[in-house]
């Protein structure tokens, strides 16, 4: 076992999928994903708050930190610290359950997530399907919250979101499905080829890393195959995906203006912050998913260039742009890093803010340092996947401020009208056509 | 139907519209919010805060001449001026003037009564009190109030 934790750190080894079926690995990612998941959605919290301020001409948190960069440390100490309510007729055991079987739905998903190559918990053959089903357990726990807190509002709001979500699972598993037929249907030749002996045609995978891998070898990814087609499946499942997440403009469940809170109103304190907690990393599940499916998860855009070839000794040997691809994370900390710096520069010189300036000095001098760890070559090729696949969740969770700031929310009616007269249509016909158009190629 | 509101529908013209509104608020320069503590709002010359008594400024001496006409002209009757004769000069003094802000609606008519510049609603919207003693004294307005100071 720990010759194969040594051997993965020996750049000159290049080893299969996440290390799959190797338990200390499994187990080390397990903590690392945990970890960045909560980090993650810390740092969105205070990313969608400033964001969406300022498309609303707002200045959002500025008092705790550097503007307010401290906040989401400060409400989570609060929640900890707050009562734990539960209503008086409420069903206890069911009341107690639901934020936990949310958050384990919401954190199970991310068994499959392939960050790299080498970067998953498992690889699993079925890894399409076991993530949708996973992640549509959801639905329970917010029927089991809004039925145990014994209250109208919360009735109303699971209500709406099992019919909602059901309704929109279908469009988005069909969207899936042309997405997984074209991992086996492809103009050059067939991606199962190199894997299994006797190639069939129109064999694809379920397997997340086989999708991207399938993606690789096709060299182009999913969004932009049988052109329109792959485009329009996408695009399908990024509205269904909003509307899984329970996310303006579909977020009838917890519709503030009408519901209170929706599912979670008779919740409060630490239970309320499991909610907010699976409903992030619910968003962040779905979006690697798309990332995954349509955007050729880790792979980089235009992968298929190298570039010249130049060599660098003991350091690069390869083609100029993977080479400055490869540099691209450590470049991307070191200007977080500057950035940090130039705050701390410009920030008033005042006593009070003493505390800060040193806080802020030494999270840029974090970063820079992280920035000169990734310059390694070991870490340097390794951490590259992990960067392009997160560097595109990232523009999906700042989708999904923009779609929150910008949009109303839908009517209940008009939620179900698009979701079963043009979605599940569309998604249809996109799939009957993606079919024909691969098999007449 | 035309054809063009359909096509406006299936590419989302009216929807990437209004990201893209959204998205160029973000813009820093179009913020609008005042941090109030740290930047204070500017008050318009006519804004009617706290009552504050005028003294002449080089010998600091009260300008009012207790002639009771602030008194008579406030509809709620939330002023007293207390006077005496001053048996040296012969002259009315004020001894003694006080204000029930409480219950004052700020409405300028005992400011537009007094003869000598004396009385004059100030542009102070800051009095939040920790105590209720909402009667002021003439010491308490003729110092003005004074705002605490953020630096933060």
């Amino acid at each position: 076992m720990l010759q194969s934790f040594l051997q993965y750190l020996d750049s000159n080894v290049t080893l299969t999928p996440g290390a799959a079926g190797n338990y200390l690995w499994a187990t080390v990612y397990v903590v690392v994903v945990i970890v960045g998941v909560s980090l993650a959605v810390l740092s969105m919290n205070w990313i969608e708050r400033k964001a969406l301020a300022h498309m609303q001409v707002r200045l959002g948190p500025m008092r705790v930190g550097p503007h307010g960069l401290l906040q989401p440390f400060a409400d989570a100490i609060k929640l900890l610290v707050k009562e734990d309510i539960m209503p008086d007729g409420a069903d206890k055991l069911v009341f107690w359950l639901a934020p936990v079987v949310i958050v384990i739905t919401a954190w199970t998903t991310f068994l499959v997530v392939p960050f790299g190559p080498a970067h998953a918990i498992t690889d699993m053959n079925i890894g399409v399907l076991f993530m949708l089903g996973v992640s549509s357990l959801s639905v329970l726990g917010i029927v089991m919250a809004g039925w145990a807190s014994n209250s109208s509002y919360p009735l109303m709001g699971s209500l709406r979101s099992s019919a909602q979500m059901i309704s929109y699972e279908v469009a988005m598993g069909l969207a899936v499905i042309s997405a997984i037929l074209m991992t086996g249907l492809n103009d050059t030749g067939i991606y199962f080829h190199h894997a299994v002996a006797s190639a069939f045609p129109g064999v694809g995978t379920l397997s997340m890393i086989g999708i991207v891998q399938a993606q690789a070898e096709q060299g182009t990814w999913f969004v932009f195959k049988f052109f329109p087609f792959g485009l329009m499946a996408f695009v399908i499942f990024a509205i269904a995906m909003v509307a899984e997440t329970n996310r303006a403009p579909f977020d009838l469940p917890e519709a503030e203006s009408e519901l209170v809170a929706g599912f979670h109103t008779e919740y409060s304190g630490f239970r309320w912050s499991l909610f907010m907690l699976a409903e992030y990393s619910g968003m962040l599940a779905v979006s690697s998913i798309a990332v995954t499916l349509w955007l050729g998860g880790w792979l980089r855009p235009f992968a298929t260039w190298h570039g010249p070839r130049i060599t660098i000794p003991h350091y690069w040997q390869g083609g100029a742009l993977d080479f400055a691809s490869s540099l691209l994370p450590a470049v991307v900390l070191f200007l977080l890093a500057l950035v940090c710096f130039v705050g701390v520069v410009r920030m008033p010189k005042i006593p009070v803010f003493r505390i800060q300036m040193l806080g802020l000095a030494a999270f840029g001098g974090l970063l820079g340092f992280i920035g000169l760890v990734l310059l390694a070559p070991p870490v340097r090729d390794r951490i590259q996947d992990i960067f392009w696949f997160t560097f595109k969740l990232a523009v999906f969770m700042y989708l999904y401020i923009w779609y929150r700031a910008t949009f109303p929310r839908y009517r209940f009616d008009q939620l179900m009208k698009v979701g079963w007269k043009v979605l599940l249509p569309v998604a249809l016909g996109v799939l009957i056509v993606t079919a024909i158009v691969g098999v007449l190629r | 139907m035309s054809l063009a509101p359909i096509l406006r529908k299936i590419f989302f013209v009216d929807l990437l519209k209004g990201l893209s509104v959204t998205f160029q608020y973000q813009d820093p320069k179009e913020i609008y919010t005042e941090q109030y503590p740290l930047e204070r709002p500017a008050i318009a010359g006519r804004y009617r805060g706290l009552p504050r008594l005028n003294v002449n400024p080089d010998t600091r001496e009260t300008l009012c001449i207790a002639c009771d006409l602030c008194a008579l002209a406030c509809p709620e009757h939330l002023i007293v001026v207390k006077s005496e004769r001053n048996a040296a000069t012969k002259r009315k003094e004020v001894i003694a003037w006080a204000i029930d802000v409480s219950r004052c609606m700020f409405c300028g008519l005992c400011e537009d009564a007094c003869p000598t510049d004396c009385l004059e609603l100030s542009q102070d919207y800051e009095f939040a009190t920790y105590s209720r003693d909402f009667i002021l004294s003439r010491e308490r307005l003729e110092k003005g109030s004074e705002p605490t100071v953020y630096k933060k």
